[in-house]
Order: C-alpha cells, then structure tokens, then sequence
C-alpha cells in the first residue's frame, strides 16, 4: 500500500457508512417499542438503533432501507448489518437482506511534515482548492477514483471515498504532491 | 421590466425610447436603461422557417443588481464590468441554476475582487446580504471550479491598510500599517497564518503595531472592525507570544529578522499531547519498580502496626506514648512529611479497618481504597513513594484505566469470535453464519417490559399522538362532507395561468373561458360595456343573474378582493383579475368602466329589483342580489361596492386613466 514512501504512513479508518433493504415495510413504532437502544424519530420517520458489538447505528426507515454508521471497516459493516438485520427478523418482520452497499468510508492519516497550504493550491489547480475563510484546509478532490482529500497545514489528511481500495490509492496519488510542498518540522 | 419610476428623483415621468435604447427620467435628466435593445431578446426567423431568439439573456435588472452591490461595497466600474462579463458566462454555462441570483451575483462580485486583489472580504458580502456566509463560499467555489477561474489565495497583507484606515490612526496611518505588515510577514514565517481567516491574523497585527506606536486600541475596537470574535484574537495574540519574535523590543523588531521559521500552532499542541502520553507511558513502565518499593514500605508498615496495636489499645492510657510510637513509625520509614499526626491516624485507620487484609494489603487493594474513599487512604498510599518520583496518585490513577482497558477484551473474549464472513449472495437471503441469535436477543426486550416501555412511550409523547388523532378526524369529518381535498397542505389552490391580453376584451373573454362560466353569458354586452359604459343599457343583467349564482359556488381561495373594473387595462393588473364576480357571486355588481365613480362608493343595490329585469343605471353598473339565490350567503348585509372593490387601498387615480 505505502509503496511510494520510505517510512509507513498509517491510515486509520475511522467511519465506514453502508446502506442495505430489507425488501419488506417496517413498522418503527413497534422496533421502537420492542427493542433496546432505540431512539423514535417520528417527525422524521426514522428509528435509530444502536448496536453494542460492531460499534454501529443505524437509521431505519419504514420503507426498509437502512443506512449503518459508524463502523471501523468493511467487514465490520457488514457484519452489524446482518446483525441488525437478524434483529429485525426477531421482532417479525420478513426482512430480507439485500442492495448490501458500502457508501462511503472515512480516514484519516498524519504526514511526518507540514504542509505549506498556498504552494499546494497553485501547483494543483483547479482540482485543490483552498478558501481560508471558509475552512482551514485545502481540499483535493480526485474526480476518476471519486475520493476527496482535506489536507491541513499540520500534515493531516481526512481522505472520504466510496471504498477503502479508493482511499488508499488517493493517499499514494496525493503523497508526491505533498512531499513538493513540505516544510519539515523543527521541533 | 423596469419600474417605472426614477430612482435619483422619483417621478413616474420616464420617457422610453426604443430607437436610441435609451430610458431617460424626464424630470431630473437621468439616464435610467441606456441599452434596451440589446438587452432585450427578439426573435429572428431562420432559414426553415423556425424562430430563433436573439439577444442577451441578460436581464436589466441583474445588471442592476451587480452594480447596487458594487456601490456599496465601493467597487470600481472596472471591476463591476468584469462582474458582469462574469455573469454572462455563468449564464452561458447555465451555472445559475439552482442558486438564487443574488447569490450569483455576489460570487461573481467576489470573483471579481479575488482576482483584482481588491480587500474585501465575503464576509462583507454576506452581510450586506445577509446570507450565510458559508452558502456564499459554496456559490463561489462552484462558480469559480465552472468558470476555470483561479481566483489567487488571499495575502492577509491586502487587508492592513483598509482595517488600519478603519481605526483611525491618524497621520501615524502609514507606520502603523508598515509595521502591522512587517508583523504579518513574520507570521506567514512562523507558520501561524495557514488555514487561518487572513482577517483574524491581521486584527492581532494591527493590534500590537497600535500598542507599538502608543495608541491604545482596545480588543473590542479592533474586533468591531475586524470581524472577528474575540477568543479568536486573543488566541492569535497569544500563538504569537510563542514565537521566539515576541521577545524582541519593539527596536530590533524593526531592525532584525529572525531566521527561525517556527511549526504551526495546531502542530505544537498536538506534539504536546504526545509528549504528555508519552511521559505517561513511561512513568507505566516504572510502575514495576516503583510497585516494589510501595511493597516493602507496606510490609514495613504492617510490622510496626502490629507491634504497635497492643499499645493503641490503651488509648486513654497511651495517649503520651502514641506520639512516640508515631515517631518510632516515622523513623522507620524515614518520612519528612508535614501533618505527621494526621497520617498516623490514618494509617491506624487503614489496619484497624483492614485489620484482617494486612496480609494481603497489596497495590490492588490499595487501589480499591482509592476509589472507595479517594481522600482519606489516598494519602498513605500516595506519601510513602513520595520522593521516588512523582505522585502516586497520577500513577494509579492511571492503573484503574489499564484495568478497565482489559474489559472489553474480556468481554468479546466471552462472547466469542464472530469475524467470518463469507461474501453472502445478494439473493437477499440472510447469511446467518457468525451471527449468535442469543447475543441478538439481548438486543429484544421481553413481554413485559415491552408493556412498561409501550406506556412510558405513549405517555411521553402524548402531544403528537393527540396531533396525529386530530388530523385522522379532521380528515374523516370532511372525507363525510365530500370537500376532502388530497394533499391539502401541498397545493395552494389552482395554479392560474396569466391572461395575456392586449386589449381588455381579449382578457375577460379568456378569462371567462378559463373560468368557465355560464356559456349563457352574452359576451357582446359585456363588450358593449367596455365601449360607453353609461350609455349602454345593461342588458347583460338577466344573464348575468343566473350565472352569477349557479355557476360561482366554488370558493376555492382566490387573493384578496381585487378591484377591477372589466374595463381597466388588463396588462397592468395582470392575474390580479380574479374576478370578483367569482368571490361573492350574489353580491358583486359587475363595475362599469370607472370612469368617475368608481372611487364614489357606489350606492347599495337597491335600485335593483330582486326580479332580476334589466338594471338601468346611470352609475356603474352592479350585478343584482338576487332571490333565487342558490346558496347560503354567510354575510347577509348589502355591502357597498367599493367595499367589494377593495376599499380604499385601490389607489386608482383618474389621472392614470389610459382614458378609455
């Protein structure tokens, strides 16, 4: 993965989002009522429940589709969605589980050097852009493999992509960029 | 479509002239629209026939709108055309879609100071218009990644001199400013200005170069000028206070520039935090020796106390030796403590209450003690290694989380391992390999406490069940009465399409088709009206009677009572002429042209006779209160008809009369 540097640069998933059907109507007052750390939304028309094991929550609408946060990988995405899933089937509802999606995934990852922001903005324009009033980092944004990367001054990088394979590539494609415009820190 | 009003002198006395494409207020001279024709859209016939439209898309008003915005903000010409070019282009690429236009047109403003260098800021933007900020900066990234614009960063030195101007500094102005500048650079330098508001750094410039020059500008002043909140500042002032540049006098600080670039603040903050956890791992690490140190004074402790209880018996009695014995204690484990007394005491407390757990005294058990009572026995455990190293506190503080760390493996340990996971087919059957259903069923609650839960629920949120029943028989009560409408809150009654008409005639014709009133309707007499309104007998009346009531029921909701007369040019009142022959059918009275009455209110109907024969009128003309009337009328009274006019709010003078 870390091919390109010399020292291995960590990257922390932090977030994965994954969203599923369960291909029946559900019913949210009675999840609501029969289950244990749940929250009723009913003005949005949603229920929320929170899962121990793979750390997750989950927004359950009554169409079926549910969308699962907050889980540190894939797998383990998947895994809390069958969970749920299988939760579900308890209470009594026909659920089926299907359209399995990994939506989105989180990471973050910390460069040995500081970045000079400005310098990274003019050699990459126009796909890096940075606003200072609006946000203290410049964004990247990788259009083919669709991942967006926050670089900030300090060295840190929140990369958002659709899979984890993404993420990692973006982090490879944007290393050499970085490296450019380094500043290594004296302290 | 400009108003037409003249905006330096007021008056309504514009003269239009398509040939010149000019619009010329005639009372003050000014020009008010000076290139109509292009800017208006014709449409060319092309080759095959089809029409094209040609022209700019560009309607006077935003270039209006760009330059009321360039003004305030004190934008040059130069700069407010080159908004406007940027303007055209965004409407070119249809980037204007899906964003309201002043949010457009501000970007465009802001693209336009980016890349001149003008200071202003988009947050002076928002204010004058007071939209969020960050909804602006979405606009203008969006515009600028379309437009392939790159707007070049912002250098926080562009701002000095107009925040300086702001402050009045007097003729002193220039050096302040150097120096404010000479400071900011230094920022830039020691690495506090990246992902910083430039605004922000340059307050602090600005701030300290007062105080260098002996002005004594306060915090407030400059964070009224500066917009920024005043934490912010504060923590910029005090980022710059570690600079090894903050050391200097105000002299070398003119004179010298320090090579030494410093690491961003954010960075050093962080690199505290590790230094910190990493002190803290190795402090862990002694724990082992330490551990044993805490042993041998614990065991030293035992031995004495037990040679000692038998005097600590005789309480009364030995009240002279304790202070002694204290001391024998104190000797043994050779302390230099204060309140000698006090831990004496305790350490008697801590035997006689774990009199028999001497033995098994150890750091767990002195842990439990900690957290039991954290004060009391702390302070044995915490004085004996008091010289080793730092406080044992810290130390076993840190231990309990250790402990706690080990939980949760403990826990998953006992639940067991779940990480399989065969890709499952997406035939949405449910893999249930890996998934332990008695661990799921926790997640279930059981019969009765789904009966506790389901009342707590319904009593909490009573109000929105109350709600939801209310509307439920709402909706059942007129679903009875048959005037049910789906979707209520959605429309907002039908949509009516504007009557475009060129002359008043086309426009109550289409009207009333549109409206599809009674076909019984003799649309010659009501055209007769148009003609000589008090001439013409109405012969319309009979007619008019019979559709008034039986085809008006309808009240779906019409705006506010329009005055109108059918005679009154359409193109001005546009879709107001809701009829009010539809609102209260049995009591309008169709108006005549308004010719000198209509603002006399008119008399009541009685000159109408219910039998509905023809009304001859010498006033405007008014559709009778009939009999027959089909419906209940909720008002009964006769109502004037320059109430059912509108009232006085119909501000239609005889002199804009197009003199029909």
């Amino acid at each position: 993965m870390d091919s390109s540097n010399d020292e291995a640069v960590d990257i922390i998933i932090t977030n994965v989002v994954a969203t599923f059907r369960t291909r029946c109507h559900l019913n949210l007052r009675t999840i609501a009522l029969e289950g244990i750390n749940v929250i009723y939304k009913p003005e949005v028309g949603k229920v929320l429940m929170k899962l121990r094991k793979p750390r997750i929550t989950a927004s359950i609408w009554s169409s079926g589709k549910i969308i699962c946060t907050g889980a540190t990988s894939e797998d383990e995405a998947k895994l809390g969605a069958r969970r749920l899933a299988r939760c579900l089937q308890k209470l009594g509802f026909k659920v089926r589980f299907s359209a399995f999606k990994v939506v989105n995934v989180l990471a973050v990852c910390s460069m040995p050097f500081s970045i000079h922001l400005v310098d990274f903005t003019k050699n990459n324009r126009p796909i890096a852009s940075y606003e200072p009033e609006l946000h203290p980092a410049a964004t990247y944004r990788i259009k083919n493999i669709k991942a967006t990367v926050q670089v900030f001054s300090t060295g840190s990088l929140t990369i958002t992509g659709p899979n984890v394979q993404n993420v990692a590539t973006a982090v490879e494609q944007v290393y050499p960029l970085l490296f450019e415009c380094r500043k290594p820190l004296c302290k | 479509m400009s108003s037409k009003v003249c905006k330096n002198c007021g008056s309504t006395a514009i003269d239009v002239d398509h040939a010149r494409g000019n619009a010329v207020c005639m009372s003050c001279g000014s020009v008010l629209d000076d290139n109509i024709i292009v800017s208006e859209v014709e449409f060319v016939e092309t080759g095959g026939g089809g029409s094209l439209a040609v022209g700019q898309f560009v309607s006077s008003e935003a270039k209006q709108n760009i330059n009321t915005l360039g003004h305030q903000l004190q934008m040059s010409q130069h700069c407010l055309d080159t908004a406007f070019n940027f303007y055209k282009m965004a409407l070119n690429k249809r980037l204007t879609n899906g964003h309201r236009s002043s949010h457009v047109i501000a970007a465009c403003l802001y693209l336009v100071c980016r890349t001149e260098g003008t200071p202003h800021m988009l947050l002076d933007l928002s204010d004058v218009l007071q939209v969020n900020v960050y909804v602006l900066g979405k606009v203008f990234l969006h515009l600028a990644k379309e437009l392939c614009i790159n707007a070049p960063a912002i250098d926080p030195c562009l701002y000095i001199p107009r925040f300086a101007q702001m402050l009045e500094f007097g003729e002193k102005n220039h050096d302040v400013s150097m120096t404010a500048m000479r400071l900011v650079q230094r920022m830039k330098r020691d690495w506090m200005h990246t992902g910083r508001r430039p605004s922000g750094l340059c307050g602090a410039a600005l701030l300290v170069s007062a105080h260098m020059h002996d002005f004594c500008r306060t915090v407030k002043e400059v964070v009224n000028v500066v917009k920024v909140c005043e934490s912010t500042l504060r923590k910029r002032l005090t980022e710059f206070e570690d600079t090894p540049t903050s050391k200097l006098t105000v002299e070398e600080f003119m004179r010298i520039d320090l090579d030494d670039e410093c690491d961003p603040p954010s960075y050093t903050a962080g690199l505290k935090k590790t230094k910190t956890q990493q002190l803290e791992k190795q402090l862990m690490e002694k724990m082992p020796d330490v551990e044993d140190e805490i042993k041998g004074y614990q065991d030293e402790i035992d031995a004495e106390l037990e040679s000692l209880r038998p005097k600590l018996k005789g309480v009364y009695a030995a009240y002279v030796n304790r202070d002694l014995s204290s001391e024998d204690i104190r000797s043994v484990l050779s302390q230099q403590d204060d309140n000698q007394s006090d831990e004496d005491e305790e350490l008697r407390a801590v035997a006689r209450h774990f009199d028999k757990d001497l033995d098994t005294l150890t750091v767990e058990a002195l842990i439990k003690l900690e957290q039991k009572t954290p004060e009391e026995e702390n302070e044995c455990g915490m004085k004996i290694p008091e010289r080793v190293g730092p406080s044992l506190a810290s130390i076993l503080g840190t231990m309990p989380s250790a402990a706690t760390l080990g939980l949760p493996e403990t826990i998953n340990k006992c639940t067991g391992e779940e990480r399989e996971n065969d890709g499952a087919a997406d035939s949405g059957e449910l893999d249930l390999s890996g998934i332990d259903d008695s661990e799921i069923e926790l997640y279930l609650l059981s019969e009765s406490e789904i009966k506790i839960k389901t009342a707590l629920w319904m009593a909490e949120n009573s109000d929105y069940l109350k709600e939801q029943k209310e509307k439920e028989a709402k909706i059942a009560k007129e679903k009875e009465l048959g005037i049910y409408k789906e979707k209520k809150p959605k429309s907002s009654g039908k949509k009516r399409s504007q009557i475009r008409a060129s002359t008043a005639d086309e426009a109550i014709g289409k009207m009333l088709e549109q409206k599809k009133i009674s076909t019984k309707i003799n649309y010659d007499v009501l055209k007769d009206l148009n003609i000589r309104p008090s001439a013409s007998p109405a012969r319309k009346a009979e007619s008019v009677k019979s559709e008034s009531s039986a085809k008006l029921t309808r009240r779906s909701t019409k705006p506010a009572q329009t005055p109108t007369g059918l005679s009154v040019p359409l193109s001005t009142l546009g879709k107001r002429l809701q009829p009010f022959i539809s609102r209260q059918p049995n009591k309008k009275q169709a108006v005549e042209s308004p010719q000198d009455s209509l603002c006399n209110p008119l008399p009541a109907p009685a000159a109408a006779p219910a039998s509905g024969g023809v009304v001859v009128e010498s006033g405007p003309v008014v559709y009778n209160d009939v009999a027959d009337e089909e419906e209940d009328e909720e008002e009964d009274t006769c109502v004037s008809a320059m109430d059912l006019l509108g009232g006085n709010d119909y501000g239609f003078d005889g002199d804009d009369d197009d003199g029909f």
